[in-house]
């Protein structure tokens, strides 16, 4: 008995660290998905900065790159894509059984859930640095010393950024049942926050109704944080986007928390 | 340390979105050591059972002790005590076999070189050393269901359940699972409970074999004593004349008087049998019913007076069966009964029977020899006693055949019901207890 309870004290970090660990590992070894990720960014990059290139964005009285504001904005928009979908990674162990070998674990479903989260924020930074890194290369932030500390603050940001969409990801997935919802989730929730989070368009530049849309999408917040790292301008208060980030980040975290905790695998 | 390992008390399991009862308070104890096989048919309640002692769900009602561990006060405990091999494969197979492994020895919360040192000991047991870092989505079925044993044994439990092992393998890969099985239980002396609806499987693995349906536990016994409950020997004996058809009731009570005589048909008994299935309606939606079990079956029901009646009161359809059937069964069946007996069927069959016992209703009867069915628990002893009372009789015997009653008919004798129509009744019941519940809350 003395064994049993020694174990339970030094354990939970390892457990979700070998769970991110996995979930890190299965994105690096699956080139579909590496590949794709990749030729996503190229193209978003590609297609967007030349076609945007002419528009002229202006953020409180600073000419702005609309290159870099668009790049800035689809590195952000990396961690919605990867982290909606990386938590409804959770979908694909139900249905392939493994999730019963995890739940069945001397090991609590929060430890289980922070390993799943963990994961996926891990992977959604790789992909935001890849999209970074190639938009710095090819020039669209200009060749700049404090690039490089920028990029390097960029991780807890988009880190911060992954908590809620992957909360988002794991309450959907652990409630439906097939991947045919998956249509579903990109047209309801994915894109609308895709588009109104200002990714592609400043802020001032549209008019009064889409503002209040975006003022009420929390991912905006995220975006203009990203602009605020990257480019050092932003449309609200460094402040404020912090603190929606954070209180989005909790309550979704918890009510994904709270939807993992109460999973049926039968 | 007790001597059971698994102590299940008045265990019940009902789902409420389906108005299901899985488990219908069960009761049963696992001693340490031996290997004891849930045996039923699908949906008997085996892997809700075996879920509930896993803490994968739990029970509405009663209490289920792993390794002296409630499963509902401390199901992290249970966890350690026991690994599971499910039903339907849980591997990752996005990894590689030891990564799999690996995973689980860190969630068990095993230290690194107690980790490596295990990984190669199970590997080793399940002969996959070679494979061990192939990706699982390249194996094969069996050797999945091997990683799994594997995994399921990383952590040392004291206990393992398996869950249908293998199911879906073929024979060379379930013989081998099996040698795995055993050799785990003796080596290393692992408890182990298995689930199977494969009556050889639990007959060549199992100490002792529970048989469950509907939830409940019908049987629990070693396999031997399972099928000595069914009757030892079956003998068939066909008579020369037809003429001596009215003198065989007179030898049938001589032979009832002899000792190891179970039960005592008359009548052409393959004739009657084969013909009932082809007689009942059986409702389109049952999947895979084997008409060759329904046969069984009801040879089964209709040589013991006793379950005719239940099934008479219980089924309608049952009783219609007998209303529909030919004269000459209808004359067997009706012979069967003692006045005691007569008295429980119900009324309109009970009129039916009585008239055909008065001789009311005849028919043409058709010229075949006599035969007569004994059911015995030695075949070998009876038989001579048996000769010996027909030379008496001056009867003179065409054939004689005698045979063991198939696994399959020991395991029908206790499940078989092939036909379940009596689902709407039961769950219009379960409606009743679950609104019971709800309000004694």
């Amino acid at each position: 008995m003395a064994d049993l309870t020694q174990m339970e004290r030094k354990f939970n970090y390892q457990a979700v660290w070998i769970l991110a660990k996995r979930e890190v590992m299965e994105y690096l070894r699956s080139k579909p998905r590496v590949i794709s990720s990749l030729a996503q960014g190229f193209l978003f990059l590609l297609i967007f900065s030349a076609g945007f290139a002419i528009i002229r964005i202006n953020i409180q009285g600073v000419a702005i790159d609309s290159r870099a504001f668009i790049a800035s904005g689809i590195a952000a928009i990396m961690i919605l894509f990867t982290g909606i979908f990386g938590g409804m990674g959770v979908m694909r162990d139900k249905m392939f059984g493994f999730m019963k070998e995890l739940i069945v674990a001397p090991v609590s479903r929060k430890t289980l859930m922070m390993g799943k989260t963990l994961g996926v924020g891990l992977q959604t930074l790789i992909q935001v640095e890849i999209i970074v890194s190639l938009s710095a290369v090819l020039g669209f932030f200009g060749y700049d010393i404090s690039l490089i500390w920028r990029m390097l603050l960029i991780i807890p940001v988009a880190f911060l950024a992954s908590i809620g969409i992957v909360g988002i990801g794991l309450t959907i997935s652990t409630r439906i049942r097939d991947f045919q919802s998956f249509g579903l989730i990109q047209t309801f929730i994915v894109m609308p926050m895709f588009w109104f989070s200002g990714a592609l368009f400043a802020f001032n530049n549209v008019p009064f109704f889409m503002q209040v849309i975006m003022m009420c999408n929390p991912f905006t917040y995220s975006v203009d944080l990203f602009r605020a790292v990257l480019l050092n301008v932003s449309f609200f208060p460094v402040w404020l986007d912090l603190l929606v980030m954070i209180m989005f980040g909790t309550i979704f975290i918890l009510i994904g928390a709270r939807s993992f905790s109460k999973m049926e695998i039968s | 340390m007790t001597e059971n390992i698994i102590e299940v008390k008045n265990l019940t399991k009902i789902y409420e979105e389906g108005n299901v009862l899985a488990v219908d308070n069960i009761s049963f104890n696992i001693k340490r050591g031996e290997i004891f096989a849930l045996l039923g048919p699908n949906g008997a309640g085996k892997t809700t059972t075996i879920s509930i002692l896993a803490t994968l769900l739990f029970p509405t009602e009663g209490t289920a002790i792993v390794n002296n561990f409630d499963v509902q006060k401390n199901p992290d405990y249970v966890r350690r005590s026991i690994g599971i091999v499910f039903q339907e494969p849980s591997l990752d197979s996005e990894m590689k076999g030891v990564e799999n492994l690996e995973i689980h020895a860190v969630l068990y919360g095993m230290s690194k070189n107690k980790r490596r040192k295990k990984i190669k000991e199970v590997l080793k047991l399940v002969d996959l050393e070679d494979k061990a870092s192939a990706f699982v989505k390249n194996y094969s079925g069996g050797m999945k269901r091997r990683l799994e044993i594997a995994r399921g044994l990383l952590h040392e439990p004291h206990i393992l359940f398996l869950d249908e092992p293998t199911l879906g393998l073929d024979p060379q890969t379930r013989r081998k699972i099996w040698e795995k099985i055993m050799e785990l239980n003796k080596e290393l002396n692992i408890t182990i409970l298995i689930t199977t609806h494969y009556m050889e499987e639990a007959d060549e693995l199992a100490d002792r074999i529970c048989i469950m349906d509907h939830g409940k536990i019908i049987a629990l016994d070693s396999s031997e004593n399972l099928k000595k409950q069914i009757s030892g020997d079956i003998i068939d004996i066909q008579f020369e004349k037809f003429e001596d058809k009215t003198r065989i009731p007179m030898l049938i009570t001589q032979l009832r008087e002899l000792p190891g005589i179970k039960n005592l048909t008359f009548g052409s008994l393959k004739d009657l049998t084969d013909e009932i299935p082809a007689s009942l309606n059986l409702p389109k939606n049952i999947p895979n019913v084997n008409p060759e079990m329904i046969k069984a079956r009801v040879r089964e029901i209709i040589s013991d007076p006793n379950k005719l009646i239940a099934a008479w009161k219980k089924y309608p359809m049952a009783s219609q069966m007998f209303l529909n059937a030919p004269l000459e069964m209808k004359k067997r069946v009706a012979n069967l009964f003692t006045d005691d007996q007569l008295n429980q069927i119900p009324e309109e069959i009970k009129d039916e029977i009585v008239k055909i016992r008065q001789g009311e209703i005849t028919e043409l009867e058709n010229e075949t020899e006599p035969i007569i069915s004994i059911s015995c628990e030695n075949g070998g002893k009876s038989l001579p006693q048996i000769i010996q009372k027909i030379n008496n009789n001056n009867l003179i015997i065409k054939t004689v055949n005698m045979h063991q009653p198939k696994l399959e008919d020991v395991f029908l004798h206790f499940v078989g019901r092939a036909i379940r129509e009596e689902s709407s009744n039961r769950s219009k019941n379960i409606k009743q207890f679950i609104q019971m519940r709800q309000l004694r809350k």
